[in-house]
């Protein structure tokens, strides 16, 4: 019976690592092309591994003076810690008010900002393009960065985790006589970090990922995005597969590092956020 | 005496508790004043705009003064337009292919997972992957592999499964596909986590009756299992709906350098009109035929959550 039952996990596990490894396959080809010569990416005779390893490939990209991938991180980095840190800032603000604070009007804001769940980006674009224009924001990081400061999922998520907090921890500090601005600093927020590291994992990869809004506001090579790289190779007229596929690679890694150091809160946060949305 | 002071005590608790209730609106608003600044002036008034710029033309480049309000003749228009319909009839295909597929996948894969497999967190890693990263970086490798002369074709050469390159680009017949296996691939990660979670609530004591019923295995599965998540199976439903209506980069990238008409989609569509062709005000109305369709499947979640999920 219980020889019976290893064999099984031992038969399912391998199942799975199957159907794992073929999920790996593109980015071991993008790892493996990245190290390439740019010929032998698409050689006739087919080769999973290079007949050198070019590392000289990633000094390349990263010191390219056509396309900087320095910058490129620079600019990408500084999207994802503003737009982060905003976002989180003022979702956090907001929850505490929606979940502790009885005020007028509550459920209809409220209201009002969920169902903002349902208007996509995409819809809301152009106007936010002339928008940008106007306040001379076009062609800067801030265009990016400012319309991710509205959270709806983080307000929403962080409401949840402030209503599970019990009252008492409240009217003890409020007995004490303790204004919400500094029960909320001092008892509520320490309280949150749990959520607090899901919602920065979570929005760290969104806004790295991006890719419409800066494609449309972002128009001037320094100021590209890591994604935007990519895409600059890819149109460039050298073809260099190999660059363009180490260019890849450098996109991919910090999400995976930063993936692996969190996947607890990151797992956490996106079943939490999923089934309560 | 003691009447008249209870009296005033009980104005005086009144008026306190006014006071109060004023102090708690000034602070609720306070708290909440940025979060509202920023959905009026990123979402509310956009979308307010995008409204109204749908009923007019306008190519942004003419000028603010060549505005002209024209009803609803952009949607009458966008009944006729071929594009947008192709357009239309393609998001529809990516996301009837890539939806029930790999929300399949996941579930198997939940499944399987959630029972006794060694070195679960390495294998869940290899499905979480393709979630996170970033879908340029992806659709590049996609492009790359499914070339002519790329790895796809190369494999299934030697394979003998096809004689010559398949041109998984530019025949009209399969330009979809390589498309849809990224959307698929890219999907999983994340279904996979929402239904481990589900799978992880099932009360435990509730397998365990239905086993000493005799169920077991499969049959446990179908009736007991599957039923229980059937609320996440369809939140899935809804929220991959949208997402693959809304899909772009996988496209974008795929179709650089080769402005295939064939596999645009709305987002695509709407990128065009607006960003290539400054038509403000038709492509405005592309977008509120997207948000309608996106609307219409909010509707169908709030009105099917109560209606068809049951267990």
């Amino acid at each position: 019976m219980k020889k019976q039952k290893i064999a099984k996990a031992l038969l399912v596990t391998l199942i799975i690592a199957l159907l794992g490894v073929l999920f790996m396959i593109p980015l071991v080809w993008m790892v493996l092309s990245s190290l390439k010569n740019a010929n032998e990416v698409f050689a006739t005779e087919f080769h999973w591994l290079p007949s050198e390893f070019r590392w000289s490939n990633y000094v390349e990209v990263w010191t390219s003076k056509d396309m900087s991938l320095v910058q490129a991180y620079l600019n990408s980095f500084f999207i994802v810690v503003f737009a982060t840190v905003g976002q989180l800032v003022i979702a956090a603000y907001a929850a505490f008010a929606f979940a502790k604070i009885n005020f007028k009007g509550k459920n209809f804001i409220f209201m009002l900002f969920l169902s903002s769940m349902m208007i996509p980006t995409q819809v809301t674009i152009i106007p936010r393009f002339m928008m940008f224009k106007e306040m001379g924001l076009y062609n800067k990081l801030f265009s990016i960065i400012l319309p991710s400061w509205f959270g709806a999922t983080a307000i929403f998520m962080l409401r949840q985790f402030f209503m599970g907090l019990p009252d008492d921890l409240m009217d003890a500090a409020k007995i004490d006589g303790a204004g919400y601005l500094r029960i909320f600093h001092t008892i509520m927020l320490p309280l949150t970090k749990p959520a607090m590291v899901s919602l920065i994992v979570l929005s760290f990869i969104a806004s790295w990922n991006e890719y419409l809004s800066p494609m449309i506001f972002l128009t001037e090579k320094t100021k590209y995005t890591v994604a935007q790289a990519i895409r600059w190779y890819l149109l460039d007229q050298l073809s260099r597969y190999d660059l363009t596929m180490a260019c890849a690679t450098s996109a991919i890694v910090p999400v995976i590092i930063l993936f692996i150091v969190c996947q607890k809160y990151f797992v956490e946060g996106i079943a939490t956020s999923g089934l309560k949305g | 005496m003691s009447k008249i002071l209870s009296k005033t005590d009980a104005s005086g608790a009144r008026r306190l508790r006014h006071q109060q209730q004023r102090n708690e609106n000034i602070i609720g608003y306070v708290f909440v004043t940025p979060a509202l600044l920023a959905f009026l002036m990123f979402i509310a008034f956009p979308f307010f705009f995008s409204l109204f710029l749908s009923l007019t033309e306008w190519n942004f480049l003419s000028g603010i003064q060549n505005l002209k309000f024209v009803g609803l003749e952009n949607f009458r228009e966008l009944l006729r337009d071929r594009r947008f319909g192709k357009a239309f009839f393609n998001t529809f295909t990516y996301a009837l292919a890539t939806v029930p597929t790999s929300i399949l996948i996941a579930l198997v894969l939940a499944y399987l997972l959630n029972g006794k497999v060694y070195g679960k967190k390495l294998l869940r890693l290899f499905f979480f992957i393709p979630y996170i990263s970033s879908a340029v970086a992806l659709s590049a490798v996609f492009k790359f592999m499914f070339r002519e002369d790329g790895i796809i074709n190369n494999i299934l050469m030697s394979l003998h499964i096809v004689t010559s390159p398949v041109k998984w680009f530019t025949n009209p017949q399969l330009n979809k596909v390589p498309i849809v296996l990224l959307l698929i691939w890219t999907a999983i990660g994340y279904e996979l986590i929402i239904y481990m979670a589900a799978l992880q609530n099932i009360p435990k004591s509730l397998l365990e009756a239905s086993e000493l019923d005799g169920a077991t295995g499969f049959r446990q599965f179908v009736h007991i299992t599957f039923p229980l998540i059937s609320p996440t199976t369809f939140y899935l439903v809804i929220v991959r709906l949208i997402s693959a209506f809304k899909v772009f980069s996988a496209i974008d990238v795929m179709t650089l350098g080769s402005k295939a008409l064939d596999n645009t989609s709305m987002v695509v569509q709407i990128y065009d009109e607006a960003f290539t062709k400054y038509n403000f005000g038709y492509a405005s109305a592309e977008a509120v035929v997207l948000f309608a369709v996106i609307l219409i499947i909010t509707l169908i979640n709030f009105w099917g959550q109560k209606k068809w999920v049951h267990y």
